[in-house]
Order: structure tokens, then sequence, then C-alpha cells
């Protein structure tokens, strides 16, 4: 530390207040990063690849955290020309692309148990797309059964309502206490050029 | 006259010796003690909890009491701040002689305002890429955002993302640019999902089947939160869409369609988007021959940024960073068999101040014992 000189009667209070402006300006610009911010991205690079894990530079583990199997353990399905499979992330086990640029994406998740029963699903899907809750008979209406190497699957495929229709198809499927949801989802038209594609992935499934 | 009033003897405590010895002291404890914490609070929080903070608390187990049991780095490193500003102008005279001394000092000053600033303006995030991807993403580990997505567009996607700190925050988050607003329901930093159980709140979407059991923040470097938030759309006319849970853990899509509008709804990590991209061309983990050890670790990027006309192939590699956009992008992980190489990514205006504090600190003391040494040799002459 320095040696200590004569007594220098400088302007204190200037001293005080730069201080206080300079914590002011550090403090409004934490703030300022707290708002809602908006962003136009491109399609391709919204995908879920973005969750990873974290990077700590010390272990030689794979840091993408949640690096599913192209083929999940418990369920195995084959990709038909032309489509391409993404992993995903969390709950989302893959993602599906059909070819030609189809504004319609296919998804796979698993979820313990029966994830709420067969009605509770069904209309959380019509939600998605708008539509309002059915009940058993809705359901039923709307619903074909499909025999697969993995067991029994149920496909539900619902339109939604308006000049700009969405359709959803999604597959279920129970092997143990998993249960299985592929779904394709997007524009009507393009879901209806995708769904030939899809339901070979589906006919396909193995366990 | 040295004055004796209530306010002259403040400012002599705070610019006495005596205090610069305490906070010198009071630092080095804080150093021991938080280099000790960051075996159980990992890094950051230690950080947060002993260096960046006013006060370091203690809060017994299962209570919400919080006792101060010492003063924080920010505390010790303002009073020592003051201090020598306070000593500087009180103390050491305007002239040559001493032009050394006030040198050094405006440096230590220049450390201590550069510290404040990191704290407060450093905002650090990681971009993960593999072999032949192109990114212009990266994410913060440590923070999560909800992002409100129109999708309809065939190109584009508009996303809205609010911060964590907003859900915690507020009650109602709206947008003009929305049709309509968000009811945060709940917001928990980090929480176990499972099926069945007690509902979570939520009547749309995956998690309408889900429970959700909150739990502690994790700590350690290597964990990541799950959090969660129960989200409620409400149109302008008041009707509501349901409630969403949300989750960095789920990855299935949520969303609805609104006026033939496609809107989809998620909790990420925290993003942060740059104008320009990086291409990982090759990483490179060298061992010793003969051995595991590591020996170097390098990622080959290409650089473009095409506002700034720069197309180039840059090396980043230990204690190499890359400086570009104000960012700094640091080697600090890799994974996947060697093809995948993890940066981080530091944006910190104040990343110059320590060099040009260590600069002037070694100026002036090369001024200051440099006059010294030549009046010593000067008497020793006479």
């Amino acid at each position: 530390m320095a040696r200590m000189g004569k007594c220098y009667n400088g302007p204190m209070r200037t001293e005080l207040s730069s201080l206080v402006v300079f914590s002011s300006v550090f403090l409004m610009a934490a703030c300022g990063d707290e708002s809602i911010t908006r962003a136009r991205v491109p399609k391709e690079e919204t995908p879920a690849a973005a969750a990873h894990g974290p990077g700590d530079g010390h272990d030689h583990e794979d840091h993408t955290g949640h690096d599913h199997a192209a083929q999940a353990p418990g369920l195995r399905w084959t990709m038909p020309s032309g489509w391409k499979e993404t992993p995903g992330t969390g709950m989302r086990l893959a993602t599906f692309t059909p070819p030609g640029g189809l504004k319609t994406e296919g998804t796979v998740v698993s979820l313990p148990g029966d994830s709420g029963g067969e009605l509770a699903n069904a209309n959380r899907w019509r939600g998605q797309i708008g539509l309002p809750p059915t009940d058993e008979a809705g359901m039923a209406a709307s619903r074909t059964k499909l025999t697969t190497k993995a067991g029994p699957v149920s496909v539900y495929d619902f339109t939604s309502e308006g000049a700009s229709k969405t359709r959803l198809i999604a597959a279920v499927v129970k092997t143990g206490e998993t249960t299985w949801f592929f779904k394709l989802m997007g524009d009507a038209a393009a879901t209806e050029s995708a769904r030939p594609g899809f339901m070979t992935i589906i006919k396909g499934l193995q366990p | 006259m040295r004055r004796n009033d209530p306010l002259s003897r403040i400012v002599d405590g705070l610019s006495s010796l005596k205090l610069t010895l305490v906070c010198l002291a009071l630092l080095m404890v804080l150093v021991v003690a938080c280099t000790l914490a960051q075996v159980n609070l990992g890094i950051h929080l230690a950080v947060d909890r002993y260096i960046r903070s006013f006060l370091v608390w203690y809060v017994p187990e299962g209570t919400s009491l919080r006792v101060p049991v010492f003063p924080g780095g920010g505390l010790a490193g303002g009073l020592l701040l003051l201090n020598l500003i306070l000593a500087q102008f009180r103390r050491l005279e305007l002239s040559w002689r001493k032009a050394g001394l006030w040198v050094v000092h405006i440096g230590l000053a220049l450390l201590f305002v550069g510290e404040f600033a990191t704290a407060v303006l450093q905002v650090e995030s990681n971009m993960a890429i593999e072999e032949g991807q192109t990114k212009s993403v990266s994410e913060d580990y440590r923070r999560m955002e909800v992002v409100v997505t129109d999708a309809t567009d065939k190109e584009f996607d508009e996303e809205f993302a609010i911060p964590d700190a907003l859900l915690k925050s507020r009650a109602e988050i709206a947008d003009p640019a929305l049709p309509f607003k968000l009811v945060v329901r709940a917001y928990h930093e980090n929480a176990e999902l499972s099926m069945g159980g007690a509902p979570s709140g939520a009547t749309m979407g995956v998690g309408a089947g889900m429970s959700v059991t909150p739990r502690h923040p994790v700590t350690a470097d290597g964990e990541q939160n799950t959090a969660v938030a129960l989200v409620e759309p409400v149109l302008k006319d008041g009707k509501s869409l349901g409630v969403y849970l949300l989750s960095n853990g789920l990855g299935a899509p949520q969303g609805f369609i609104h006026e033939g509008r496609s809107w989809k709804l998620a909790l990420r990590l925290r993003q942060y988007r740059h104008p320009f991209s990086l291409t990982l061309k090759d990483f490179k983990h060298d061992r010793y021959p003969g051995t595991n050890i590591p020996k170097n670790f390098s990622s080959l990027v290409r650089l473009k940024d095409p506002a700034a006309g720069d197309d180039r192939d840059v090396l980043i590699y230990m204690n190499s960073p890359l400086r570009h956009g104000g960012l700094t992008f640091y080697q600090a992980s890799f994974g996947k068999d060697d093809t995948l190489s993890v940066l981080q990514v530091v944006r910190n205006p104040a990343w110059t101040l320590p060099y040009v504090s260590c600069v002037l600190v070694a100026l002036g003391l090369l001024w200051h014992f440099g006059l010294m040494l030549k009046k010593s040799l000067g008497a020793r002459n006479s």
C-alpha cells in the first residue's frame, strides 16, 4: 500500500457522487437485461436441439445432456425414404421431418404410465389445434386401430376448423409401463401428403 | 488545521490505513471461505454468496430466517475502493514526486471498478457445436426463459422470450405484439415432474396429467435445474386458453391455434442470438503419446459475419480464445467421442479494465521506485 503523504483537502463530495453515478449506471444496465426480447428465427434453427447439459470443462462426458439414441430403448422404428430423423430433448425422443419441406413435423414422446388416459390425451390434442373437447363416442369416431410387432396401436386423426386448417395424427402404443406417442402435426394439406410415410413408421414399429 | 466535526471524523475513519488493512483481511478471509464453499455450492453460487454480495448470510436449514454473519465482497471491496479514493485525495499531495503513487492508486481503483462492472455486466453462456454444425446461438445453463413462438410463417418463427426473472417477479406478462397475455400461475426454479399424483394445475398440453414437486435449486457445476412454469394464455376479452405446464425437462411441443395463427409455448435454457455464425470444422483432443493424459484441446471454427465482412478460420484453444463482436469464445468442454466442442461465450464490456489496471500499477511503481532510486543514489553521491 502506498505511503501516506501530506494532507490534501480535495473535492470529496464530487468523488462520492461519482460513485453513486457509477453504481446507478451499473444497476440500470443490470435491469435492462430483464425484458421480453423478440427475434425472427429461420425455421431450420428452431429445433429443440438447443438443450445441452452444463459444460463445466472438467469431465469427459457427453455434454449434450439428453442425447437419445435415434431408436430409443424399448421401441424401434424405421424411417421411410427421404424422411429425416433428429434426436430430441427431454421427453421428446426424436423429431421426424418429411421430405419436400412440407409444413408438418413428426415427434416421438414416451411417458410413464397411461398418461392420463385415452380421452384426456385425445382432448389435449384437440385443444392443441383449437378443437373443443369431445366425449368417448367422438373419440372412438376419430380412432383407428392397427396391429404392429410392438403391439396394438391406436391412431387418432383430428383436423381443425377455419380457413387455415391444421391436422394432427397421433399414434399411441404401450410397451410395459411406458406409453409412446407418435404425432404428426402441421398444415392440413402438408400432413395429408406426409401421412403415408408417417403411417409406414407406425406400422413398422418393433419392440 | 484538522477539523474535528462528526463528518470529518467519519471521513478520517474511511480514509484510514487501518480500514485498508481490515478490508484486505476481510477479502482474504472471503477468498478462502469462498474457495472452500465451492465444494458444496459450486463455483457460481459460492462466488455469488461470498464475493458478489454485500453480506454473507447464514440460513438455518428448514427456516426462512436469514442472519448476516460476515461482510460480503461487495461491502469489503466497496469500502476499500472508497478508502482508496478518500486516502488519495486527503493524504497524497498532487506533485510529480507522488505521481507514481497517484497512478498506482488509480490503477487499484480501476481494478475494483472493473470487478464491480464485471459482476453486473458480464453475461456468460455456452455454445455446443458438433463437427460440421453451424451455430449462431449460445445458451445460459443456469438461466431459463419461456418462449412464446408464432410458428405460422413458413420460413420464419417469431419468438418472444420471457426471462425467468420476469416469471418470478410478475403475475402477468403482456406484450403489445401478442394477442394474449400470459398469467404466471407458478414458477419453480427446480422441480421434479412425474405422472399421476397431485394435479399440477395444468389443464392443457402434456402437463395436464403430471404432478410437480418443487426441489431446491441445484448448486453443483455439472448439474442443471428442471424449471417448471405454469402459465395461462388469456385473450384480450378475458377468455382463458387453458393452463400449460412448461419445463426444460419436457421436449414435447405444446401450443394452440388462435385466429389461424399457430402458437407454441416452451421453457428452455436462456438463449442469446448473435449476428454471426461459427461452424465447427474440427475438434482436436491431443494426448501425450502412450497415455490418456490430455495435452491440448482445440476447435477449428469458421467465423462468418456478413455485416462485418468477416469470413475466416479461427483456431480456439486453451488460453487462446476468439474475440469477436464484443464476445469472447473460450474452449470450455467437449463430448460425443471428441466430435462435439463446448465453447464458453462471455460478454464482458469491462474485460480490458484489469489489464489497464495492471499496466497502470506497474508504471506507477516503476515511476515511484525510479524516483526513490534516483534520490537514494543522489544522497549517496553527495
